[in-house]
């Protein structure tokens, strides 16, 4: 909502003593909050009004003219180059020498066109910011001010200072000046009593047209006056630069009207040419199904049965509350004008609005909920508007129509009285309000006030705050305007709660784990579409949504992989070769209740090189993959889980068939690691096989980390050395579990510490594998001989199971 | 001899050697072992030295009548030559991919590779759990909840009822299942509403949607909500445990200013503004920057007190209990405090971005 800070001051005399920026803050800390502050006709500043003398062609330019104008205090000769200076007499702006235009970036400089000398400017509106665009300069209608006198003594509306306001959807009342002009006096804490147009209406006049409302509960308030003796013309200047301050483009006077009854009064209304009224009869009902209309856009409509449209003797004349028709539109002929000012159900409104797709100004206001007994004053400024700018109007007593009865005044409404205690007032707000202060701020924002016995009001609410009902509604407009900053700052005793849940503190201990081991986080769409999951041989989605942003967010992820790939592919294009990203979060799974299963999982992909220290810098894989895995499983529950190569028939699709693990506490399948399906990669523009690690976190959870001391080892550690040559196919983890299984109890620990193939001593398809085993014991040093004795069965062991050779 | 002679001459000995190649090529690309060995087959034909190529040069000594039989023939066989080429690579490539998954597994028994540490947790998923861990010392604790939600839990619950211009401000994602995924975490009051009795003091963090996806909008972001429920809970305590939070997130002495706002879900409701945290003079004082618009002040979250209406949806006697709710926006308040300037920035995961935080 713009608003501008001349009419308000017209509302609210006071704040002529405040500062722009002084009433902005006011109207923020009231909840209005001001968005922006911006100058209007800023360049108007150093103009001055001028009266055409004579003028002459200039003696060498073409196009150019020489126009004499008089400043009252002497003549000046200026250069113009616009086609339609007016005949001598005509008023035109003349922008000094030194104005700033702020439109144009300029400061007017005597300046030498072609070998004249002009001290000044004749300017057009646009130049002088008043409006977008302007044919020529701008001549002001005969007796604008006098010769010389400043632009803006003349016509005082050229200069305006706007503010931009945000207003919440709770505050209708916030779209109009007056209801902005309320609030501030409350807060100024001065009365508002805004001037009310006298009434009106000549009785040979009279309203002379049909008026039923049929359908009540949508229209329940119609009012109606009419206007003859029009005659169609531009508005006065003062009036176009009003409107052109506030973003509304000025139409014709009747139109014009119309405007400045809706910035005003908050109230939209609407005119229609009463000769295209047909059998002089208003009609309010709801559309029949299909009914065709046209609005004033041109726009060719089927109506809705739920639409309520505003009718003449024969049909459709405006889709009430959102638009008027073509059919009844004002005209530059138009001689007879009625006046349509309504109350009509908000939410019929907005389904009318979103159902055609149509937000006007007025439909802004009526879906938001208007004031349904300000139809008297706004009807009351539109006919004082009328009788001002057009002479020999003359107008109908209104009518106030509620079905189909007419009367000459609006009926009384009844209005919601709510008690507000002082009590509930100190506890909610943790001040205590003196109730006078209270009962001064309610009443100065228009609520009917008296005291209910000890320590509470009866409050009458009023019909223009359709957001109060209810007590706790004026704590809220007390404190707003008294100033929520003039509550005090307290801690609470805080009654702690315990956690519900816990996903949020699982999934951030996964995230400082898998940070831990070199991965960064990425956040990832949850969703994604169902050809991304395809891609990446996920789940089909269960969730899929309705409404749609684009066709790559159609459905909610059944996997991480797909928004890592993207991730990952795009640093690639990047430029970004290597990198190892995990997400944490759900994925969404079918499940029995209503609503879908969100399951947190970790997910992790690795690419490029792995970190390197002075050497040449190698691919990651799958082994990579592993170290990940273990160790974030051992930071997270301080246990290794068992590796177990996936089966053919139980590895998921997304798994490369040669490297896919699942992980193992007891029998339960924490997770899983290996390599992405080359097919995967493919999809993502990934040549090489990408070592992924996967968590669940739910069966995670199920073994938190729960470390136990065990006795440091007293007594040294005996280790000898393995090297065995095996053949190639021999996993080196069965060697390993051999050796332990075969070594005895007084072997503590086995780590296979360097493999290699090739090489002069090895056979082909034979790997050497060099391990180191631990002999120890908890109760004595243990002797060679022990030692001895237990190795010799691990070789013997080996030897028998493997087929291994030891290498010398 | 007449040049017409010799184009004669040079159409036989171009008609000659295309029908000397034609049927060999299929052959040779099927015999080729290798990628390179197919694509040396193929440049022998359509290479810069290539038979076709040939052929195409001497086009010019044709009559133009036979340069048109004869190009369309040579145009034919090219085509033929391509298709036959991206045949057999389509097939390599295939072999190669079989070859590959079939052979032998990688032995996961060896040892895994010990990772190295310098990993990053998202700026997002910092500042989430340093508010986090703020409110958990004031007495708060997490609720979790879902994405998924009931529209009464989002909405109705809270007082949004339906066709209220409110929901202008929450564009939602709907499912085909008729739920909404969240537009806020504001659900959690009414799960913990519904679920637990009072008092409570909660703090919800979560991902929420909205239908906005611009320059400064995300369709998916991040909030976390803290609210207080007990019989005496008051404006001024919110406003205690705002000033606490701003002080220990921003800084001792960091103030905090509220301005009346609206959200359907609080009565009084007020949206909050820390000072600046940029532009803070050594005395305290904001000399404002291009952060704070100049205003020393940065709005960071929107709070108020619980709506009676909410109590008396939730099965909770709003004559004996007050609450009040705040909530913030984390992809704001990170994008502040590490000095991000795009949102998209924050969803993007590029390494290189993640290695800043």
């Amino acid at each position: 909502m713009k608003a501008s800070l001349k009419w308000l001051v017209e509302l609210l005399p006071e704040l002529s003593k405040l500062s722009a920026d002084d009433v902005a803050k006011k109207l923020t800390f009231a909840g209005l909050e001001v968005e922006g502050v911006t100058p209007f006709g800023a360049g108007t500043e150093g103009c001055v009004v001028a009266k055409v003398v004579s003028f002459r062609p200039h003696p060498t330019k073409s196009g150019l003219r020489l126009v004499t104008v008089d400043l009252g205090e002497g003549t000046q000769e200026i250069v113009c180059g616009a086609p339609n200076v007016p005949d001598a007499g005509g008023l035109v702006v003349l922008a000094k020498l030194g104005a700033y235009l702020p439109a144009k970036d300029m400061t007017i400089a005597r300046r030498e066109i072609a070998g004249v000398v002009s001290e000044g400017m004749l300017c057009s509106e646009s130049e002088l910011g008043l409006s977008e665009e302007s044919a020529g300069i701008l001549i002001l209608p005969p007796g604008t001010g006098n010769p010389g006198q400043s632009l803006i003594e003349a016509i005082p509306h050229v200069r305006d200072t706007v503010f931009e306001i945000n207003i919440t959807p709770n505050r209708p009342d916030g779209l109009g000046h007056v209801g902005l002009a309320r609030d501030l006096a409350a807060v100024l804490g001065v009365a508002f009593a805004p001037k009310r147009a006298p009434t009106f209406g000549a009785d040979d006049v009279p309203l002379d047209v049909d008026v039923k409302v049929v359908d009540q509960d949508r229209c329940p308030e119609f009012s109606t006056a009419r206007a003859v003796g029009i005659t169609i013309a531009p508005s006065p200047l003062a009036w176009r630069y009003r409107l052109l301050a506030l973003g509304v483009r000025p139409i014709s006077n009747l139109v014009d009207i119309t405007n400045l009854v809706l910035l005003g009064h908050g109230q939209p209304m609407h005119a229609f040419d009463l000769a295209k009224v047909r059998g002089r009869a208003i009609v309010v009902r709801t559309a029949a199904e299909g009914e065709p209309f046209t609005t004033l856009d041109g726009v060719a409509r089927k109506l809705s049965k739920d639409d309520l449209v505003v009718c003449d003797g024969e049909g459709p004349v405006a889709l009430a509350g959102v638009m008027g028709g073509e059919n009844s539109e004002i005209s530059a002929s138009t001689t007879e004008v009625l006046f349509e000012c309504a109350y009509f159900d908000a939410r019929g409104v907005r389904r009318t609005g979103r159902r055609h797709g149509l937000h006007t100004e007025a439909s802004h206001r009526f879906e938001r909920g208007t004031d349904p007994g300000g139809l008297e004053a706004a009807l009351a400024t539109a006919v004082k508007l009328t009788l001002e700018v057009v002479p020999g109007a003359k107008l109908s007593p209104p009518r106030y129509v509620t079905g189909a009865t007419a009367n000459t005044t609006p009926r009384e409404l009844t209005t919601k009285v709510v008690s507000l205690r002082s009590s509930f007032m100190t506890r909610l707000l943790g001040i205590a309000v003196p109730l006078s202060d209270a009962r001064g701020i309610l009443e100065r924002l228009g609520c009917t006030v008296h005291a209910s016995g000890e320590g509470a009001l009866d409050v009458a609410l009023p019909t223009h705050r359709p957001d109060l009902s209810r007590e706790v509604d004026l704590v809220e407009e007390v404190i707003r305007v008294r100033g929520i900053d003039t509550v005090p700052t307290e801690l609470p005793p805080v009654r702690g709660s315990r956690a519900v849940g816990g996903r949020e503190a699982l999934e951030h201990s996964v995230r400082r784990a898998a940070a831990s081991v070199g991965l960064s986080e990425a956040i990832t769409f949850r969703f994604t579409s169902a050809k991304a999951l395809a891609d990446v041989f996920a789940k089909e989605a269960t969730v899929v949504l309705e409404n749609p942003i684009n066709e790559h967010q159609t459905v909610m992820r059944t996997s991480l992989l797909p928004g890592l790939l993207e991730s990952l592919a795009q640093a690639r294009r990047h430029g970004v070769r290597s990198a190892g990203l995990f997400a944490v979060g759900p994925v969404f799974l079918p499940s029995k209740n209503d609503l879908p299963e969100e399951r947190p999982e970790l997910f992790a992909v690795l690419v490029g090189d792995r970190a390197a220290y002075l050497e040449k810098p190698a691919p990651v894989d799958a082994w990579d993959a592993k170290g990940v895995a273990l160790a974030l499983v051992a930071a997270l529950t301080g246990k290794e889980p068992e590796v177990v190569t996936y089966t053919a028939s139980e590895r998921p699709a997304y798994m490369h068939p040669r490297a896919a693990a699942k992980l193992l506490l007891g029998s339960t399948v924490i997770g899983s690691f290996g390599l992405l399906h080359p097919d995967v990669g493919d999809k993502y523009d990934f040549a090489e096989a990408l070592p992924f690690i996967s968590l669940d976190l739910p069966t995670l959870a199920k073994h938190p980390r729960a470390p136990r001391y065990k006795a440091i080892p007293k007594f040294p550690a005996s280790p000898r050395d393995l090297a065995l040559v095996v053949h190639d196919d021999v996993p080196a983890g069965q060697v390993k579990a051999a050796i332990l299984a075969s070594a005895g109890p007084l072997a503590t620990d086995v780590e296979l510490f360097d493999r290699f193939t090739g090489g002069a001593n090895i056979p082909k398809d034979h790997a050497s594998l060099a391990f180191r085993v631990i002999y120890r014991s908890d109760e004595r040093t243990l002797t060679d001989a022990e030692v001895e004795k237990a190795h010799a069965k691990v070789v013997k062991e080996v030897e028998e199971r493997f087929g291994a050779t030891q290498r010398k | 001899m007449t040049s017409s002679g010799t184009a004669e001459a040079a159409k036989e000995e171009i008609e000659l050697a295309l029908s000397a190649f034609h049927s060999t090529f299929v052959e040779a690309f099927a015999a080729a072992p290798t990628e390179q060995v197919l694509r040396d087959e193929k440049a022998k034909l359509l290479g810069k030295n290539g038979s076709l190529t040939a052929i195409l040069k001497r086009m010019g000594a044709l009559s133009a009548d036979a340069r048109k039989s004869v190009g369309e023939r040579v145009n034919a066989l090219k085509t033929e030559v391509e298709a036959a080429f991206d045949a057999r690579l389509r097939e390599m490539v295939a072999e190669k991919r079989k070859a590959e998954l079939e052979a032998r597994p990688f032995d996961l028994t060896l040892p895994g590779r010990n990772p190295i540490g310098d990993g990053h947790i998202h700026p997002i998923s910092q500042v989430r759990a340093d508010v986090i861990e703020i409110f958990r010392g004031l007495g708060f604790a997490v609720f979790d909840g879902p994405d998924v939600e009931h529209e009464a839990n989002n909405f109705t619950k809270l007082g949004f009822p339906p066709d209220h211009p409110a929901t202008d401000m929450q564009d939602s994602f709907w499912t085909k299942s008729r739920h909404v995924l969240r537009t806020h975490t504001s659900n959690i009051q009414v799960r913990a509403m519904t679920t637990v009795k009072p008092p409570m003091a909660f703090i919800a963090p979560g991902t929420v949607y909205r239908r906005d996806d611009d320059a400064t909008h995300s369709p998916m972001f991040h909030q976390l909500e803290a609210f207080l429920i007990d019989e005496n809970v008051s404006l001024a305590h919110l406003r205690g445990i705002l000033s606490e939070f701003a002080e220990r997130m921003y800084g001792p002495g960091t103030p905090i200013r509220l301005r009346p706002s609206y959200f359907p879900f609080v009565e009084p409701g007020a949206e909050v503004d820390v000072g600046c945290v940029f532009c803070k003079q050594p005395d305290g004082k904001r000399k404002g920057c291009s952060v704070c618009k100049h205003t020393g002040w940065i709005e960071i979250l929107g709070c108020g007190m619980i709506h009676p209406v909410v109590f008396e949806h939730c099965g909770i006697d709003p004559e004996k209990y007050t609450g009040f709710a705040l909530g913030m926006g984390l992809d704001r308040v990170a994008m502040l405090r590490y000095d991000i300037p795009n949102i998209k920035l924050l969803f993007d995961n590029d390494p290189r971005f993640l290695a800043q935080f």
